[in-house]
């Protein structure tokens, strides 16, 4: 009797073992998040995945990392790591990531996944083939509250620095601080500035031989924000702490702000209001260089050595595009990743993305100077009015490479 | 039991915590101080991927602009936050010693920022007291009749964020002062105050001399704060790194990592780094050790 039993025990246990394996090598992939559990991308992911499950039977062990992924997935993917999607900055994944990460595009092509060109094109040229799918575009410009553009009596978002502050001086007038300005993004306003002058070639020069002082278009440029802080264009107390100034967007008390997508979700969500939000590309100046926009992306890849790395891929896409991205789009506020879904939070952001051929960065012609960290705070004094004119702005920053 | 048995049995209590001591912190330390002599992109690479580059990895953080900014922030926190949170800890403590009314009170009250998340006191003095437009302190400023003040300007925020790291810091240091001189002998005061010694007397001839080794201890704990100073720096710039709140961890952090929009790695130069403030701190344990010799005083 007891033989029996215990017969009857080993048997049970090595088929329960054995259907696990199966039900565990068939059925399951895990995605390492960069979202936080309680976010709104978040909400929509758990939601996704369930659905996902219900219709095809992969479960989806998410496990959320939070933004610090970056510091977690150099190491895992060295290791091999048993994980089979994750989702970073496109820039890393493009680049840093890129050996071992799965080429997608047979799969792409299979699914008939297009997406935006712009992204896909970067991809392709970083890591030789496209290896991501983004989840979270994001489109950089100046973001307005239609409103105060009415009450100031503006009828047409500026294209030219010279409407621009035509708009400043109406929102002047009506008794609108025209632009917010926080100073961690100091930074990013001055090199859109540069760049309308002299373009991110132009820029890369000077980040790696200087000559700030005899380049007649950086000169231009930090003139033209001196004369734009002295002309009392800027949210008072601005250059402020992030994100007091560019909450006063949604408390009425400015009407623009130079910054990325991301900032229309955070100022409703820190002043508690719905912005009447609109996106204009950043002025172009006259005889200038270039007249492109920011463009980055979170998006999602899947680890060369996954072994469920179809799934991985249609769990991608079924979060991405149709029903599922339009969700993600409308609760978490941003630019759908499908770009036939359609953008509540910002209309014309879809259009934006995809017209442009190749993205700006952020700031990425500068930002590996060994003296960035010096650079950036130079940026604020300039909005923070220690310059008298854009000629000692630019000796100043020649002097970093003495 | 034998000897022999004992040592035995000696080997395998210990065994559990040497090993552990060994693959955490030994092997660790070692790798780290390996890893600053060669050329190694990703933390975890393995060590076919690693290029003996000599000192160049130190003499790159040491030419490197954002490093010396960041090495002259940690002065300025070790040096002149040391100077103000060790003097005011020793201040309060020794009043909070001297019998005075509702000291539990006090002490209580000085220690509370300690028991509050770091993150929620950085955002109290970030969002609300140094805030331009209704801040404690700008209210405090236009209500005396003067214009606001730009507290995290470029000039003013590694200040405001040291003052803000000693509100934090101030009761920890205050409690290490009280149990040591609460473990002074009453009688000493007592047999000074017969002679006639002002309280004044009493502290730099009695106090002072016999907390040489509690001050040595606090002065190793401060070293060991601003080299490892992080939280405050991250929430005082939460976007991206900034010079005038750039400390040696952060710049660590950004060279091992990447930051936003750069993807540009290198341990071998995080690695440096993390061993010339290890040297820093050991450095700082040795003068001091030397300079407050505390053991041929017994009480």
């Amino acid at each position: 009797m007891k033989k029996l039993l215990s017969l009857t025990l080993a048997l049970v246990m090595v088929l329960s073992l054995g259907a696990f394996a199966l039900a565990d090598d068939a059925a399951e992939i895990t995605y390492w998040s960069m979202w936080n559990e309680g976010e709104p991308q978040a909400n929509v992911i758990a939601e996704a995945a369930e659905a996902y499950e219900a219709e095809t039977g992969v479960h989806v062990n998410i496990e959320w990392k939070g933004r610090d992924i970056n510091t977690l997935l150099s190491a895992a993917l060295e290791a091999s790591e048993s994980f089979d999607l994750f989702d970073d900055d496109y820039t890393r994944i493009g680049q840093v990531y890129a050996p071992y990460t799965y080429d997608l595009t047979e799969m792409a092509e299979a699914a008939g996944y297009e997406g935006y060109p712009c992204f896909n094109n970067q991809a392709i040229e970083w890591a030789g083939c496209l290896n991501s799918i983004p989840e979270q575009p994001n489109v950089g410009g100046v973001f307005y509250d239609k409103d105060a553009f009415e009450a100031a009596g503006i009828e047409a978002a500026p294209t030219t620095w010279e409407e621009f502050l035509d708009v400043c001086a109406k929102l002047k007038d009506a008794g609108i601080d025209p632009l917010a300005q926080d100073g961690a993004y100091t930074n990013f306003t001055f090199y859109y500035q540069l760049v309308r002058h002299i373009g991110e070639d132009g820029i890369a020069e000077l980040r790696d031989n200087g000559g700030w002082a005899e380049n007649e278009g950086a000169v231009a440029a930090a003139q033209e924000i001196i004369d734009l802080v002295n002309a009392g264009y800027l949210a008072e107390g601005a250059p402020d702490e992030y994100p007091a100034s560019q909450n006063k967007i949604g408390l009425g008390l400015a009407a623009m702000v130079v910054c990325a997508d991301y900032v229309t979700a955070e100022v409703d969500a820190n002043t508690g209001t719905e912005v009447n939000w609109g996106l204009f590309n950043y002025p172009t100046v006259e005889g200038g260089a270039s007249a492109d926009a920011y463009m980055g992306a979170n998006s999602l890849a899947i680890p060369s050595y996954s072994e469920h790395a179809q799934e991985a891929f249609d769990f991608a896409l079924f979060l991405t595009t149709g029903e599922w991205g339009q969700k993600l789009a409308d609760d978490a506020a941003q630019i759908p990743a499908d770009p036939t879904n359609e953008c509540t939070s910002l209309p014309g952001a879809v259009e934006t993305l995809l017209a442009a051929e190749k993205p700006m960065s952020w700031c990425g012609s500068l930002n590996t100077h060994p003296a960035w960290q010096t650079m950036k705070d130079m940026f604020t004094e300039l909005f923070e009015g220690k310059y008298e004119t854009g000629a000692d702005f630019c000796a100043a920053m020649d002097a970093l490479y003495e | 039991m034998s000897m022999k048995k004992n040592r035995v049995l000696i080997f395998f209590f210990i065994a559990p915590t040497v090993i552990c001591l060994l693959l955490m912190y030994v092997y660790p330390v070692l790798r780290t101080v390996a890893m600053s002599f060669f050329h190694v992109e990703s933390v975890t690479a393995d060590l076919d991927a690693w290029s003996f580059n000599g000192l160049a990895n130190y003499d790159k953080i040491f030419h490197n602009a954002g490093f010396i900014t960041s090495m002259k922030n940690f002065l300025a926190i070790w040096i002149v936050g040391g100077v103000i949170t060790l003097a005011l800890s020793l201040l309060i403590a020794v009043i909070l010693t001297s019998k005075i009314r509702f000291q539990g009170f006090f002490r209580a009250a000085i220690y509370l920022p300690n028991v509050i998340s770091a993150v929620a006191l950085a955002t109290m003095w970030v969002q609300y007291i140094f805030n331009y437009d209704y801040g404690l302190l700008n209210q405090l400023v236009t209500f005396l009749g003067f214009d606001k003040i730009r507290w995290l300007g470029t000039d003013a925020k590694l200040w405001a964020m040291i003052a803000a790291f000693i509100y934090g810091s101030v009761g920890y240091y205050m409690l290490i002062y009280i149990s040591g001189i609460e473990g002074i002998p009453t009688d000493l005061y007592e047999a000074a105050t017969i002679d006639g010694a002002s309280k004044a007397r009493q502290f730099f001839s009695i106090t002072l001399p016999l907390l040489k080794g509690i001050v040595k201890t606090t002065i190793t704990f401060w070293t060991i704060n601003a080299a490892t100073f992080y939280l405050w720096s991250k929430l005082f710039s939460p976007v991206q790194t900034e010079g005038s709140t750039i400390v040696p961890v952060i710049y660590l952090y950004d060279t091992v990592f990447g930051g936003k929009g750069v993807i540009e790695r290198d341990a071998g130069a995080g690695a440096a780094v993390g061993v010339v403030l290890t040297l820093i701190i050991v450095a700082v344990y040795v003068v001091t050790d030397r300079l407050l010799k505390s053991r041929d005083l017994e009480y």
